[in-house]
């Protein structure tokens, strides 16, 4: 198709800065969340080559000051759980989803504004500690009694500010859940089934489920916490009474389904854009969805097993679940290699990414059997072997996602294409850094580095291997630089990219791009779930099997 | 409608042909390099960490073989079904195969109950608790030490106490091979975790419990010393909460334990042996630093400190000396916070050392002591 203006709606988007901050265009709102997302994953970045640059070699030469070193690591980890993937993948359900159901906007366009706007308030107020004489340093779990208000950990007011942050951010998540389950059970177009939603929305639907029901819980905790420090509280503190284990339990029946919450609707982009690119329906896509509530609903009887070296965990059923919950991720696996399986696939950006979670995800899969063996997680838990594990799943699934959506969805959202070459040279840079940084993590923890210490001896045996990290995590960075170029060139002269730009399936493609306000001038007949494709192809063309 | 099944091309047999090259030569690689030596842990010491080492494997060699077989099948997907030019009619619109499903659902389901079967029955194993094991010790994790107290057979009594944690300081927690010792885990502070690597296992150390396991060290490991270090972020100290297990023949053990109980029973003093004091110098200690970072006496005559712990009561601190080398020539008792105290010290030959609190023995409080 040779369009060669932007859709007029474009023109919308030119808008003043007063119309976007009081937007409440869920299109726009997606955006920003992106947006923000992006700048918070920057800063996580640089804070993570600190960790980086100060584990090179033995020796304290970078971050010598090593409260500071543990400040920086627990903030590399809460902004990027946080304030990266928590909300980046909600600005995508946030954009996508009305789109994909067919719906003008989400249900409730106000309180979704809201939910924006208290992540930079929630992120402002949790890295002003650096200013304001030092953030949290008990990591990213802080546990007590270590976050009690103890000397050479948490003292000061960081520790508040983090909790205070996390409760803003979880009251942004549970609005935004909210807001997604009445859009997507309220607000379907005519025809739009739950069986024919995109995979994509069933992503956003559990996960809407996992954060109202889980998301409540760690605020409790966090709760419970500041009235610990602040007002006399003696719940989780040993010394007058509390239970140190209780803040664990209550912390993780949040924290592992989380994991799910930032992985699912990664899963969701994915399973959008390998049908796409293979010119094939996703493989077992009723199978794909019983699978994900499946992994929902097991999410939550996994929690312990994060504490099993505790000694206070009920041991074999941890282990039993979190052995379980192997399968449906597996069911998931197979279905995406067999949507490529007799497929003709075309190799642009979001393909690669799409390729590049499928074959590190599985890596961080499949370790997930070593930890729940007990016995082995015994060696493994709290070395780089889990550093390397988590890494695997939510920079090798999540964030190769959220690059894969947003090569995939740019199009739509901007009205021009992203430069393929400066893509191609984005994720090979990407791909090899990733795995120069982490893969040798798992073998530092097999040795027995633990995490979250500032040095180590010269005489460990970890130096090559540290240094090897060092260098693939500045070579992440660097493959940050093409796609910054990438977006600004792209911006102002990339390819018009047209309705539909991809031949994509699902109904974002049937408005223009970017779509006008409210989203559809008219609807295609929805009578599968690839609606766009049958009206490309016609209901049922190239066969059924 | 129905598609007649694809005839294998001689290109497709090349693309399998050169696929299974490739993993092969990858294969052999990884295991000429060595590279396969770093997806193991080390050869374990003791009893309990051989059978956790053993499920390992057999973990390690399923996982292997599933990540092996589902990433050839993406990269040979990828190779297989590019789309090539000229390829304008759909592909066949395949939406799913329940006999796949069924087999990719159980399969999994028969391989992860297995492993569950097979870690529960180690797990039976390692985690069991003697009811009268051969030693007790208690290790006592602090931000940022260890301690270990020997306990007497009824696992209470406190027989004498290990405080100095690693070997190349003269300490370590010493224990007889082939005994089944039993370590239970105290913290009066924070939550720290005992990890030995070579043991392959670790435990929390959780204020307000007491956690216990059973190790029993092999035979052949006598004269080895196994470094263990802190595994649960315990502030701004936990890199340096270091520790050593040193494996003696029980001979050697009874001998070590007589002497450390003699040493015990004796009236400590040192301060009395380092005669009379030449020159008194001042020394505190606020927000966890030293205010004095340069000391300076004379060579070969005893000399005090006036030492004043201005923290909060709950951070203890010490004024040790060291070595260059890093052995320990003076080790004084901790004093509170908000206490003060005079530690004397014998003499010392001319040279340059290093003061340091033992109990946060960072660049802050290290300073430079020259004797001349």
């Amino acid at each position: 198709m040779a369009t060669t203006t932007l859709h007029p709606a474009a023109a919308t988007y030119k808008s003043g800065l007063y119309e976007w901050l009081t937007t409440t265009d869920h299109k726009k709102i997606g955006i920003m969340y992106v947006v923000n997302s992006f700048i918070f994953f920057f800063i996580g970045g640089l804070l993570a080559l600190g960790v980086r640059a100060e584990l090179a070699q033995p020796g304290l030469q970078f971050l010598t000051d090593e409260h500071l070193y543990n400040q920086v690591f627990t903030m590399h980890a809460t902004v990027m759980i946080f304030l990266f993937i928590i909300p980046m993948l909600a600005g995508f359900g946030n954009y996508i989803v009305p789109l994909q159901i067919g719906a003008p906007d989400m249900a409730f366009p106000r309180i979704n504004a809201m939910s924006l706007w208290m992540l930079p308030l929630a992120g402002v107020i949790l890295l002003s500690g650096f200013l304001l004489g030092g953030t949290a340093a008990a990591g990213w779990t802080s546990y007590p009694p270590l976050s009690e208000d103890r000397i050479l950990a948490s003292t000061g007011p960081g520790q508040d500010l983090w909790i205070t942050a996390l409760i803003l951010i979880g009251t942004s998540s549970i609005l935004g859940s909210i807001n997604f389950l009445v859009t997507i059970f309220k607000m379907r177009a005519p025809g739009m089934t739950l069986f024919r939603m995109p995979i994509m929305v069933w992503t956003v639907l559990v996960t809407s489920v996992l954060v109202m029901m889980a998301t409540p819980v760690i605020t409790s905790a966090l709760i419970m916490l500041f009235i610990d420090r602040n007002l006399g509280g003696h719940f989780f503190d040993p010394s007058t009474g509390g239970n140190a284990v209780l803040y664990q339990n209550v912390f993780w029946f949040y924290s592992h389904p989380a994991v799910y919450v930032m992985v699912l609707p990664a899963m969701g982009m994915i399973s959008e854009i390998l049908p796409t690119f293979s010119r094939k329906p996703l493989f077992g896509y009723k199978a794909f969805v019983f699978a994900t509530a499946g992994i929902g609903a097991l999410g939550f009887s996994v929690w312990a097993h994060h504490m099993f070296t505790t000694g206070a965990v009920f041991l074999p059923f941890f282990s039993l679940m979190t052995f379980l919950i192997a399968v449906p991720t597996g069911v998931k696996m197979f279905n995406w290699i067999f949507t490529l399986v007799r497929g003709q696939l075309t190799f642009s950006t979001p393909l690669l990414f799409a390729l590049g979670f499928l074959s590190m995800f599985l890596i961080g899969g499949i370790n997930g059997a070593f930890s729940a063996s007990v016995p082995v997680d015994y060696a493994l838990h709290d070395t780089y072997w889990v550093v390397a594990h988590l890494h695997y799943v939510l920079f090798g699934g999540s964030a190769f996602g959220v690059f894969a959506g947003l090569y995939y969805w740019f199009p739509k959202m901007t009205g021009r294409m992203l430069d393929e070459t400066l893509g191609k040279i984005q994720f090979v840079l990407m791909f090899i850094g990733f795995n120069l940084t982490f893969f040798p993590m798992h073998v530092l923890g097999l040795q027995g580095m633990p995490r979250r210490i500032a040095d180590y001896a010269s005489g460990a045996g970890w130096n090559d291997l540290n240094l090897a990290a060092t260098v693939g995590g500045f070579l992440i960075a660097a493959s940050m630089l093409p796609f910054l170029w990438n977006v600004f060139v792209s911006l102002r002269s990339g390819k018009i990219a047209g309705d539909d730009p991809w031949e994509g399936n699902t109904l974002e493609w049937a408005t223009s791009s970017p779509p006008p306000p409210y989203n559809f001038d008219r609807l295609p007949e929805i009578r599968s779930e690839r609606p766009v494709f049958d009206q490309r192809h016609g209901h049922g063309a190239g066969g059924h099997k | 409608m129905s598609s007649s099944p694809r005839p294998r091309s001689a290109s497709d047999l090349i693309l399998i042909a050169i696929l299974v090259v490739t993993m092969g030569a990858l294969i052999i690689g990884a295991l000429a390099t060595g590279f396969m030596d770093g997806m193991f842990p080390p050869e374990a010491v003791t009893r309990q960490g051989r059978e956790i080492r053993s499920l390992y494997d057999i973990v390690f060699w399923i996982a292997a073989v599933i990540f092996v077989f589902v990433e050839v099948l993406i990269v040979y997907s990828v190779l297989r079904y590019r789309r090539k030019p000229g390829q304008d009619e759909l592909p066949v619109q395949t939406h799913g195969h329940n006999v796949l499903e069924v087999i990719w659902t159980v399969v999994p389901t028969v391989i992860v109950a297995y492993l569950f079967v097979i870690s529960l029955q180690t797990l039976n194993s390692i985690d069991a608790v003697a009811k009268s094991p051969d030693i007790h010790i208690r290790a006592v994790a602090q931000q940022f030490r260890w301690q270990f107290d020997y306990l007497a057979e009824d696992g209470v009594t406190t027989l004498f106490t290990e405080d100095v944690a690693t070997s190349d300081q003269g300490g370590g927690m010493h224990v007889p091979v082939g005994a089944n010792v039993q370590l239970q885990l105290t913290s009066p502070d924070v939550i720290h975790a005992f990890y030995v690597p070579k043991f392959l296992f670790k435990r929390d150390v959780v204020p307000g419990i007491t956690n216990r396991f059973d190790f029993t060290i092999d035979p052949a490991e006598a004269g080895q010393t196994f470094r263990g270090q802190c595994a649960e972020l315990c502030g701004t100290g936990h890199r340096v909460m270091l520790l050593d297990v040193v494996a003696m023949t029980p001979a050697d053990y009874e001998a070590w334990k007589a002497a450390k109980i003699e040493q015990a029973g004796a009236t400590p003093a040192p301060s009395a042996s380092a005669g009379p004091v030449a020159v008194t110098l001042e020394e505190t200690a606020a927000g966890i630093k030293f205010t004095t970072k340069s000391l300076e006496v004379t060579a070969d005559q005893a000399f005090a400190i006036d030492f004043k712990n201005e923290d909060p009561a709950s951070v203890p601190h010490d004024v040790d000396i060291r070595a260059a080398d890093g052995s320990v020539l003076a080790d004084q008792p901790t004093i509170d916070g908000g206490t003060a105290t005079t530690y004397t010290y014998a003499a010392l030959p001319a040279g340059t050392y290093t003061f340091i609190c033992s109990v946060h023995p960072f660049p802050d409080m290290t300073g430079t002591l020259t004797v001349k």
